[in-house]
């Protein structure tokens, strides 16, 4: 029993290490022309970080059929694309350390609509896939379904609730400040009439037949 | 009795106009397309093909998603008065009205009337073809139901239990 147990927890263990490395980027990301933007990368291993750890990211413009690399870090270098596309306007913002791969693309013009991917590497766990984020470029940032809908109607259904919740509350606070006053005003009477008890014997009474 | 089951008929028939103004794709037509508040049915070849409103300044984005708040809202007032109705009248004390039924009803009103309006002003503004459809004729019968509607709840009188 004891042994079945010890080979399924270690069956685990190995699996586990098996498992591949997993890397994180957004899915897309909307920008307005002439801003900047960070394209976060970050990723899950079961290895510690290594020294050797490698981030790059390639860059496919819409429509086209060819990747181009943009970015390379390695061996505690950051290598930004200098004869490309995003040559000057690339910045490394992310932390190896941290498993944060992310850059930074600074000023951003309409040829910039594409599919960036970022594939990172951690020794000796480099079975992994890359993920890529979609880049979408606007002049002005479109607003999105629904979300006026969704505000103005819970706007008002939230309104709606406050105002009951409001009316009953005070309801319920008037009602305390009476019952309150009502019990202080019963327990002092009573007081008073205990000390006058005291002060004042009443005469003995006598009774005389009724007519 | 029959005064009071022919006012709650009437506030149902305001609630389903309302669900159908909402619901049903006919605020404006033509004969190869459909569209309402939502999106759009074109007919390509004998078969309708469901697409989406098209963005630009034919049809404001901004303006078209408070149309949706705005009839949506009508939908849920307008239910919550019914509900509203049925409570106070087991409730409701001898002699008083039905006011809160009667307000829910009036705001319903008021929300369907903003989003009627704000469709006849904002959109198919300089369209050559095409006319308002069902729904639309709906949308204003219903705001004109709830009218009437809550102004019954608001001077009648509750008789007796």
């Amino acid at each position: 029993m004891l042994a079945v147990l010890v080979s399924l927890v270690s069956l685990g263990i190995v699996a586990q290490q098996c498992q591949a490395i997993v890397i994180y980027t957004g899915w897309e990301r909307h920008a307005l022309v002439g801003s900047d933007i960070r394209l976060s990368c970050s990723f899950f291993s079961w290895r510690w970080t290594s020294e050797d750890v490698t981030f790059s990211w390639t860059y496919r413009p819409d429509g086209s059929r060819d990747s181009i690399s943009i970015f390379h870090y390695t061996g505690g270098e950051a290598y930004l694309d200098n004869k490309g596309p995003f040559k000057d306007r690339l910045e490394f913002v992310g932390n190896p350390g941290r498993r944060d791969g992310s850059i930074l693309i600074k000023n951003l013009e309409f040829t910039d609509n594409g599919t960036f991917t970022c594939d990172a590497k951690n020794p000796p766990d480099i079975v992994g896939r890359p993920s890529s984020v979609r880049l979408l470029v606007f002049e002005k940032v479109p607003i999105q379904a629904g979300v006026i809908t969704g505000a103005i109607i819970g706007v008002v259904l939230g309104l709606l609730v406050l105002i009951v919740v409001i009316y009953y509350l005070m309801r319920f606070l008037v009602a305390r400040r009476v019952f309150s006053l009502n019990v202080s005003k019963h327990g002092k009477k009573k007081k008073e009439g205990s000390q006058q008890r005291q002060l004042w014997t009443p005469p003995p009474l006598t009774c005389y037949p009724l007519p | 009795m029959l005064f009071l089951i022919g006012i709650f008929i009437l506030h149902i028939s305001a609630i389903v106009l309302l669900l159908v103004a909402t619901i049903d794709n006919a605020w404006w037509v033509t004969d190869t397309m459909r569209t309402d508040i939502w999106a759009r049915w074109d007919q390509i070849n004998g078969v309708w093909n469901y697409t989406d409103l098209p963005t630009g300044s034919d049809y404001p984005q901004d303006y078209l998603q408070a149309v949706q708040a705005t009839s949506v809202l009508a939908c849920i007032f307008s239910i919550i008065a019914a509900l509203v109705f049925l409570a106070q009248l087991f409730t409701l004390p001898k002699g008083h009205r039905f006011t809160i039924a009667g307000a829910f009803q009036l705001l319903a009103c008021l929300f369907i009337m903003i989003a009627a309006s704000i469709y006849t002003n904002r959109f198919h503004v300089n369209e050559k073809q095409g006319n308002y459809g069902h729904s639309y004729i709906l949308a204003w019968i219903a705001f004109g139901l709830t009218f009437f509607s809550s102004i019954t709840y608001f001077v009648l009188r509750k008789k007796s239990a």
